[in-house]
């Protein structure tokens, strides 16, 4: 308690010296809080994202990832069959994806996702009914807010066209009735989306027994891996992954951030270890001869070493809870830039809140602090007691 | 540039042409194979399968069918385009007609440029054409480019709040370190003062040593910042394989550093000065 005191008393005897510390190494335990939630946060929330939905496995056209391009999978009742009669598949949920053209004014883009209602994860329910039936002539259509926000609403008839090519541009149409409103999973920002029955969504576009994805769900306890390797061998013209695999590329996609994380979030060490380990040893130079003399009294070497960590601790708690909040703030900032980030699912976080990445921040600014207190404090236990005592005498 | 014009269809997927194994087209279609049928490829793709002008490959719409026999006429530097970054698939480069036979798609484009003879009319013909061809957008080239630049508009605005957030942390840093420099002085102000030398002489070289070791600190900060430049572009080049630069260290770049470094330099130098020639002189001495 008496080395606590001495401590507190200390940083408390050079406010303005104590402060400026305080407050850069709440700026660098803020860029490091902020790092750490960056280099893990989009790998998690994909993760999360992907695995919300309930389906185990992705399967798309082979070289190309879900609605990248417009290839589909051709044959689809022969494939899905063929994967469904696998014991640990559980079942198979197609999706056709295609733009189509609203009517209106401007004629905006929906990007109309045909489903078989009664198997699907594309979208979650919030308001109205369901689709009824994946076959041809369902008329009904779920839209999402970016749609509502048009003015549209459950019981509004709207009319979508295929662009496809010049000619038959006008005859590729449907008209749909809005039943229900959804918010889709995987809709990037500003992104307009609605569902309608896969058998409709065929029709229109001209793709009958084509999907351009398929979602696998798999049977309580089968190994996602050894499905992805059966189903390859037995599909060899899809690209089937896992969602463990689909979170591995997206991470290779956006590797800059990630390795941006690791450079900053060092950066960020290596400026609190400075910082602290220059605060520290200035003012233990300032303290030479009353460690001398501590040191003369009697109180051992380990009491003073420990004053002097027990110092810079109090320093780093005090920054590393400054920065912590101060991390989060600038996190909900910097989300919100990278929130326009184009082709990404608006579901998305760069920077996810994980409790253990805020502990491994403020763990790492204070193990930074103390251990740059250490090698001043160390220096000073060696000084000769005698000379320093001389030469110090006022 | 504003007089392009770019027409797509409004459902198409702007898509790579091909994906490579072997290589091969995305959609299955029967194969109509033409004779003296030539190809370019993209250089990445040739230095990782070892392809180079003159060797034959087959192209085919089915990783598992048969393809056309193809001669590689040469070997092509993409443009160093930003966008084209995270771009996984390799490209070739075919005649049209060959690729829309593979794919099934013949008489049918993506997208098709059109060049203006009046630029400033594009908006114009740009909706004249929307009314002529139902199912297509139409854009300026203008538009398009900004479209495409989105990704790196939206990493700028982050890297400059990255940049701010470490101009503050640094600022502090600076303040913190020059504070101390400048308390470090303290007996030694102290004894100057009693031997007759002026607060302003002193105040003078207090500041001067400030602002020395802020020019020196941002010189040296700069050669580290250009050195690291550096390495992020032979990094991130080989990585991508591109002769994009990630990093450029500008006049304007140097200046705004330079200046920075020395102005809070001064500052927190000024500040510690004034504050440490306000204490007793007899005090700091211990008299």
């Amino acid at each position: 308690m008496l080395i606590l005191r001495y401590s507190a008393r200390e940083l408390l005897r050079h406010p303005i010296r104590s402060g400026l510390a305080i407050l850069g190494v709440a700026v660098a335990c803020a860029m490091l809080l902020d790092m750490l939630m960056l280099g893990g946060g989009l790998n998690s929330s994909f993760e999360s994202l992907l695995t919300t939905a309930g389906y185990e496995l992705r399967v798309a056209p082979a070289g190309t990832l879900p609605f990248d391009t417009g290839a589909t999978i051709s044959d689809l009742q022969t494939v899905r069959t063929g994967m469904q009669r696998l014991d640990e598949i559980d079942g198979v949920a197609p999706v056709l994806g295609a733009n189509l053209l609203l009517e209106g004014p401007d004629r905006p883009r929906v990007f109309v996702l045909g489903v078989d209602p009664a198997d699907q994860g594309i979208y979650r329910l919030e308001a109205g009914e369901d689709l009824r039936s994946e076959a041809r002539g369902e008329r009904g259509i779920v839209i999402d807010r970016e749609l509502t926000d048009r003015g549209l609403a459950i019981g509004d008839t709207i009319m979508l066209q295929a662009p496809g090519s010049f000619a038959d541009a006008r005859s590729r149409r449907g008209e749909f009735t809005i039943v229900g409103i959804a918010d889709f999973l995987y809709s990037s920002v500003g992104e307009r989306s609605a569902a309608v029955s896969l058998g409709t969504l065929a029709e229109i576009t001209d793709q009958p027994d084509e999907a351009s994805l398929l979602m696998v769900r798999l049977a309580e306890g089968a190994d996602p891996e050894d499905v992805v390797a059966r189903l390859r061998s037995d599909f060899p013209g899809l690209e089937i992954a896992s969602v463990g695999q689909l979170v591995e590329r997206a991470a290779q996609r956006l590797s800059y951030f990630r390795q941006l994380a690791v450079i900053l979030g060092t950066v960020s060490l290596i400026v609190t270890t400075l910082l602290i380990g220059t605060i520290m040893a200035i003012s233990i130079n300032d303290r030479y001869g009353t460690i001398a003399a501590l040191r003369a009294i009697g109180i051992s070497r380990r009491s003073l070493v420990a004053a002097f960590a027990l110092e810079s601790l109090l320093l780093s708690l005090a920054a590393a809870t400054i920065g912590l909040a101060l991390g989060l703030l600038v996190a909900g900032q910097l989300e919100s830039i990278l929130s326009d980030f184009p082709g990404l699912p608006a579901a998305i976080r760069f920077f996810v809140l994980d409790p253990g990445r805020v502990g491994l921040a403020a763990a790492g600014v204070i193990a930074a602090g103390v251990l740059a207190a250490l090698v001043p404090a160390i220096r000073a236990m060696n000084a000769p007691i005698a000379s320093t005592l001389h030469r110090e005498e006022p | 540039m504003t007089g392009l014009l770019l027409v797509l269809s409004a459902g198409s997927f702007i898509a790579p042409l091909a994906s490579v194994e072997g290589v091969w087209t995305q959609d299955t279609h029967p194969l109509p194979c033409r004779v003296a049928t030539s190809i370019l490829v993209e250089r990445s793709l040739a230095a990782d399968i070892g392809l180079s002008p003159g060797d034959s490959v087959d192209v085919g719409s089915d990783p598992a069918g048969p393809g056309c026999r193809v001669m590689i006429a040469g070997v092509y530097e993409p443009d160093a385009d930003p966008s084209e970054l995270a771009r996984e698939r390799p490209r070739i480069l075919m005649h049209l007609p060959e690729v829309a036979a593979m794919a099934g798609r013949e008489d049918e484009v993506d997208r098709f440029s059109i060049r203006l003879r009046d630029p400033a009319g594009a908006d114009d013909v740009a909706r004249d054409l929307v009314a002529l061809m139902p199912g297509t957008r139409v854009l300026r080239a203008d538009v398009v480019a900004a479209r495409a630049s989105t990704t790196f508009e939206v990493v700028r605005r982050f890297h400059r709040a990255i940049g701010i957030i470490t101009i503050t942390a640094g600022g502090v840093f600076l303040a913190c370190i020059m504070t101390l420099k400048v308390q470090e002085r303290r007996s030694q102000v102290a004894a100057l003062r009693l031997v007759g030398v002026s607060r302003k002489t002193l105040l003078s070289w207090l500041i001067l040593e400030a602002a020395l070791v802020s020019v020196f600190g941002g010189i040296l900060g700069i050669g580290i910042g250009s050195l690291a430049s550096r390495l992020i572009n032979g990094f991130y080049q080989r990585a991508y394989q591109t002769t994009l630069e990630f990093s450029i260290v500008t006049t304007e770049t140097v200046w705004i550093g330079l200046v920075l470094a020395v102005s809070l330099g001064l500052i927190a130098g000024a500040v510690g000065a004034v504050r440490l020639l306000q204490v007793d002189a007899l005090a700091e001495v211990g008299r």
